[in-house]
């Protein structure tokens, strides 16, 4: 199921288009990450999609709904924002508890939340008390405290400390795994999104450039490929292409290059090695090129760029 | 997914609001301030020679209101400027529109804070102060009392209404206080530009005219024409005096409704 479908849309601030034709879907239960440079449209496209500007042009749906002043919507919805503000003059927990009475969410959650974010000791402290990184824990507990189904996060690791970080990287994917809560990350922060994310939309100039999963991405664009060098490269390609898993195989007069469909390669490390016994094959050297997400963004621009996008 | 109805999200966006723009010691010392000038400018003397029951109690009623209403405005100003202002300048704004409650209810939580509740403060320490002060005036002409009330707070809601909408187009509060102070200032020199003029001129036309913003000259008209501010004879009977009130509140209506549109169909942060 599709939670959030953008179709065309477009958005300029005067003569400045901060997004223009920009399409994608988010699907339910999946963690999706937007990357783009500074002004590529990232922040401008989540606000559209959260119903605080009106899209030029173009569709958006979020739960098959509107999202312009739709309280259903945002009930539903968690929100981390870069430079996360609340009302400066209130003690975080007593904040936190009104917000749990605001979306009818047991008080009880605040404290426990809080906790879970690291900030017991912040509980009678005014938000305007915190500092930059336990304000942005603090928009973290914010965003998660009315069990929302999707959490759209935009920048949300900005401001924390590398433990924190891993923290929060943490939380994100164990939220997936036991409560199948859907993600849209906005980062610049590339290797933590390729550490959460099951997929990718490259923005730039506001359009996407380039989506899909991140094994899809790295097939399109050539990269993530393991470099199979024997002896008897036909007969080794022959039997790799029989795995399930391998989605590519090319054979050159030195070797073998294999894409496959799942990231990483410690499976196809040992297939390669029996079915090389199988063949009686010399395996002179196997060497992983998995892309990162920084290669697959460089190469979905310069691919858009002489695609004309 | 939870549920909850529309009244609790409303209540506690309210009561944040309340939180914001009055904390200590900004009630109290707005109270006292309220009190000190209700009482130090009260002017009973010489009420006696104004005539009928009424004029009394309409002058009683205005020289109460000179000092308060004026920090009744700074209030409701620094509120709106700085309570709505600063919310959309720091991104306050964009947390409570995360939240399940329509764009104009959170507005209405937030003008009821700002407006609704210095209002009522005004008017129950004026209220409170006439019947402790004249309670022989005030009990026998109450509609008179509450006309005056109406007149004088016209004004102020009007100007009130113009920094709303220029606090939301502009996205920020200092321009827009500095704005209301000097509107607010702008209508004592209008009137008195406009008593000249009506002197120069021996019309009223622009003096009526402009009397349909601050129908407080109309009521002076209506109940102390003798002494009143122009030459040429201006008796506005009470009838004329309820239309200027009204529309002056159709006006005040107007301002306020085109903020509402603004903020519910436009405003993106």
């Amino acid at each position: 199921m599709v939670l959030i479908s953008i179709e065309d849309l477009a958005k300029s601030y005067g003569r400045v288009v901060a997004v223009d034709g920009l399409s994608l879907e988010v699907e339910e239960g999946s963690i999706m990450g937007l990357i783009g440079p500074n002004g590529a449209g990232k922040t401008t496209t989540i606000k559209i999609l959260l119903g605080i500007l009106k899209p030029d042009r173009g569709r958006v749906e979020v739960f098959g709904q509107d999202p312009w002043d739709n309280p259903d919507i945002r009930s539903r919805i968690g929100v981390i924002y870069e430079r996360a503000n609340f009302p400066p003059h209130h003690r975080a927990l007593d904040y936190l508890e009104r917000v749990c009475r605001v979306f009818g969410s047991p008080e009880l959650r605040a404290r426990d939340i809080l906790t879970m974010v690291g900030l017991e000791e912040a509980f009678d402290r005014p938000i305007k008390g915190l500092s930059a990184g336990m304000l942005q824990r603090f928009a973290i507990a914010h965003a998660l405290l009315h069990e929302p189904e999707l959490v759209v996060a935009d920048e949300p690791t900005s401001n924390l400390d590398p433990e924190a970080r891993g923290e929060l990287l943490d939380l994100i994917l164990r939220l997936h795994r036991d409560e199948k809560v859907t993600f849209l990350i906005s980062s610049h922060i590339l290797p933590e999104l390729s550490r959460v994310c099951e997929s990718v939309a490259i923005i730039n100039q506001g359009k996407v450039w380039a989506s899909g999963r991140f094994t899809e991405l790295c097939e399109r664009f050539g990269v993530g490929t393991t470099r199979v060098s024997t002896d008897k490269p036909g007969e080794l390609a022959k039997v790799i292409r029989g795995l399930g898993y391998v989605t590519r195989v090319e054979v050159d007069a030195r070797g073998v290059s294999v894409n496959t469909a799942q990231r990483g390669s410690e499976r196809l490390y040992e297939d390669v090695l029996e079915l090389a016994r199988e063949v009686e094959a010399r395996i002179l050297g196997i060497e992983s090129e998995t892309a990162s997400l920084e290669e697959l963004f460089r190469l979905a621009v310069k691919s858009g760029r002489e695609g004309g996008a | 997914m939870l549920k909850t109805g529309k009244g609790r999200p409303f209540l506690e966006i309210f009561a944040l609001s309340l939180n914001e723009d009055y904390r200590f010691p900004i009630l109290e010392v707005y109270a006292f301030l309220y009190t000190l000038s209700t009482f130090v400018f009260a002017r009973l003397g010489g009420l006696g020679g104004l005539g009928s029951g009424e004029a009394i109690a309409f002058n009683l009623v205005n020289s109460l209101t000179v000092l308060p209403v004026f920090i009744l405005v700074i209030l409701i100003l620094k509120n709106i400027a700085y309570g709505v202002g600063s919310d959309l300048e720091k991104g306050v704004i964009q947390t409570l529109f995360s939240y399940p409650l329509k764009r104009r209810l959170i507005l209405t939580a937030k003008l009821l804070s700002a407006l609704g509740v210095a209002l009522l403060l005004f008017l129950g320490i004026q209220v409170f102060s006439l019947f402790i002060l004249a309670p022989d005036i005030v009990v026998p002409y109450m509609g008179t009392v509450f006309l005056t009330y109406a007149a004088v707070l016209s004004y102020p809601l009007l100007v009130a209404g113009l920094v709303l909408i220029l606090t939301l187009f502009l996205k920020r509060g200092s321009t827009s206080l500095v704005f209301g102070i000097v509107l607010y200032f702008v209508s004592g020199i209008l009137t008195s530009l406009m008593t000249f003029i009506a002197h120069a001129t021996r019309s009223n036309l622009l003096l009526k005219a402009f009397a349909i913003l601050n129908p407080s000259l109309v009521l002076i008209q209506h109940y102390l024409s003798e002494r009143a501010l122009t030459l040429e004879p201006w008796a506005p009977s009470f009838s004329e005096v309820l239309l200027y009130i009204g529309g002056c509140y159709a006006i005040v209506a107007s301002v306020f409704i085109v903020g509402y549109v603004y903020f519910e169909r436009r405003l993106g942060l």
